[in-house]
């Protein structure tokens, strides 16, 4: 047997493992280690075991997601997240279906200091949900443009998925992150697009029989500014550090991590005991990401070691698909396997394989990531395997509320995600403008 | 992601004095890692505020930083097994655990093994290099600004793999256990 073909049957043996439901980093770990016995010797497996054990994650840059974790759970403790919903549903009340389009923007705001669409999630699913019911939504749409646009929480900086992308990819994480907010405006405008159209043409689906009058507090300038404050502070912290020369991506998250305690701590919403779950709860989601880093890297160093990839790239390629066909076939793969597994381990099993391939086909790999990016993050939304759909299901706790219900609510903001995938492969400037600047 | 207790594992029960010590162990090595994030959270703003504020540098703060990142995953990772919060994918395995209890126990019992060999196999290449760099005096840093020898941190790595491999191993044992011996299916 030849290294190429151990190559094919270690991922044919990955899938099966994981699907039968081992979990996803033993898989890895084990189907890499057998292979590489086979492709060099069992010697030579053990020393590149424990070598990426010590050595894979000993990167500085690694620093960032717990610290961006940490950070994003300390805002959501904090109430900045209702904040900023409610100011943006005081400033678009007027609109249509204004509370929708004012979830889309806090999102989207929210974004800007959160690396995680769970955070998004949770929030807004406590916050934005109850308060579109009361103005006479329906549940279904209520919880479908939270989960929707909670995607925008990967897209838009700072953001772990690129993170990890830039890391796999070897591009500077400084660009990946200008690179996801051009995309992430567009899919926001998408996503208001959408809310607008259901608005006007789906009634029934947006809104219940009959509509409470609620009585409207007036605006009030002073409110607004107060409420505005700390998550503008901590956006012109992390990102006008970043970007202003200040500080690198780990030490932006640390300032942010900083930052986020001192705006619990003015708050009150913070005592020793919470600090310390919190920091618990850090370590837990940081140890389950980067576990799955270390065995991701085992794998791509034995997928590297059988030659796989570059005589796929060269079938491919060569072959009749091209690499439009190789584009095409790598988002259907990408966004089968998010009715699967999640968004990280997607990354981290497709990107060894697809990464070879997008650079011999000469595609522009900060592009190729942001497209890779919106494609895993459908899976979000999509049954059965649906994250976020899950995460609000469970922050609402309530019985009543089925998942098939939400999931139906969010399916109008899977199209908008397709049509936005298909604007960034037609205009990929959208991406790359900025970063290349 | 909770701390639900994973299926088929019955987790109490087992009050014996050893069991007591080993939970402690694997709690304390958590709270280490824990700690350690607040820690590295404080040196890089420390390092942040002296560079930008009195144009020097901190040393020794992107190896230090980077070496608490495998530190950090080494430490937690018994804690995050025995809590079962490793990503998999529960599709197959629990339909299985409804209509097949015993033959999930038996998958999951292996998954475990498998785990327990693969983090031995890791504990064992670790130790090798901690003794390589015991011998060797190997250090991060620059000398003369700020040097750390590289053997306390390959200790811990190692301890704390070889502590995951023994909690996946108490684990698969538990399954066996709970499928074969106690004659009940999963609660």
């Amino acid at each position: 047997m030849s290294p190429i073909d151990i190559g094919w049957l270690s991922i044919g043996a990955l899938i099966v493992l994981i699907v039968v439901g081992m979990p996803i980093g033993v898989s890895m770990l084990v189907t890499s280690f057998v292979s590489v016995m086979f492709i060099r010797s069992d010697m030579v497996a053990v020393r590149m075991l424990g070598q990426v054990a010590n050595d894979s994650l000993e990167e500085y840059l690694y620093a960032v997601v717990p610290l961006f974790v940490l950070m994003g759970l300390l805002v959501t403790a904090s109430g900045v997240g209702r904040d900023t919903f409610d100011v943006f549903q005081r400033l678009l009340r007027r609109f249509t279906a204004g509370l929708g389009q004012a979830t889309v923007f806090a999102n989207a705001v929210f974004a800007a200091i959160t690396g995680i669409s769970i955070a998004s999630a949770t929030v807004f699913s406590r916050v934005a949900v109850p308060e579109m019911i009361r103005h006479g939504y329906t549940r279904k749409f209520a919880t479908g443009v939270v989960a929707g646009s909670s995607v925008l929480g990967m897209l838009i900086p700072p953001s772990l998925l690129f993170i990890v992308y830039a890391v796999q990819a070897e591009q500077s994480v400084g660009r990946m992150f200008l690179a996801g907010i051009g995309p992430g405006f567009v899919l926001a405008i998408m996503f208001c697009a959408t809310i607008y159209v259901l608005a006007k043409t789906q009634p029934k689906f947006v809104f219940d029989a009959e509509q409470p009058l609620v009585e409207q507090e007036p605006i009030n300038a002073w409110a607004i500014l107060r409420m505005a404050t700390p998550i503008v502070a901590l956006i012109a912290l992390v990102l006008g550090g970043l970007y202003g020369g200040l500080f690198n991506p780990t030490e932006a998250g640390a300032a942010g991590a900083a930052g986020a305690l001192v705006i619990a701590l003015l708050r009150r919403s913070l005592n020793r005991r919470t600090f310390w779950k919190l920091l618990v709860e850090t370590g837990q989601i940081t140890v389950s990401v980067l576990f799955l880093i270390l065995a991701a890297s085992f794998f791509s160093r034995m997928l590297a070691l059988s030659g796989m990839p570059n005589a796929l790239a060269v079938f491919l390629l060569d072959g009749p698909i091209g690499p439009w066909g190789f584009l095409l076939a790598y988002i259907a793969l990408v966004i089968i396997l998010g009715f699967l597994i999640d968004s990280i381990s997607i990354m981290l099993i497709m990107l060894p394989i697809a990464l070879p391939v997008a650079s011999a086909a000469g595609f522009d790999l900060i592009w190729f990531g942001v497209i890779t990016i919106i494609a895993i993050e459908i899976g979000l939304l999509t049954p059965p395997f649906g994250l976020s759909v899950y995460t609000i299901k469970a922050a609402l706790g309530d019985p009543d509320l089925k998942v098939g219900e939400i999931f139906r609510g969010a399916f109008p903001f899977v199209i908008a995600m397709f049509v936005t995938i298909a604007i960034i492969v037609a205009f990929p400037l959208i991406a790359t403008w900025l970063p290349r600047l | 992601m909770s701390d639900k207790p994973a299926i088929g594992v019955p987790s109490g029960g087992h009050h014996h004095p050893v069991h007591r010590i080993w939970t402690l162990a694997v709690d304390g090595l958590a709270a280490l890692a824990t700690a350690f994030i607040a820690v590295l959270m404080i040196v890089i703003c420390a390092d942040i505020v002296v560079r930008n504020g009195f144009g020097g540098s901190l040393p020794l703060v992107s190896e230090l930083g980077a070496m608490m990142v495998v530190l950090i995953v080494a430490l937690q990772l018994p804690s995050a097994i025995r809590a079962g919060r490793l990503a998999q994918v529960e599709m197959v395995i629990g339909a299985l655990e409804v209509s097949q209890p015993r033959l999930a126990g038996l998958l999951n019992a292996l998954f475990c093994l498998a785990g327990a060999v693969i983090l031995g196999l890791i504990a064992w290449a670790s130790f090798g290099i901690f003794s390589g760099d015991w011998a060797s005096g190997d250090f991060i840093g620059i000398p003369g600004l700020g040097t750390l020898p590289t053997w306390p941190f390959r200790g811990l790595i190692t301890l704390g793999m070889s502590v995951a491999a023994a909690e996946f191993l108490f684990k698969a044992l538990r399954y066996l256990h709970a499928s074969f011996f106690s004659g009940k299916g999963p609660s």
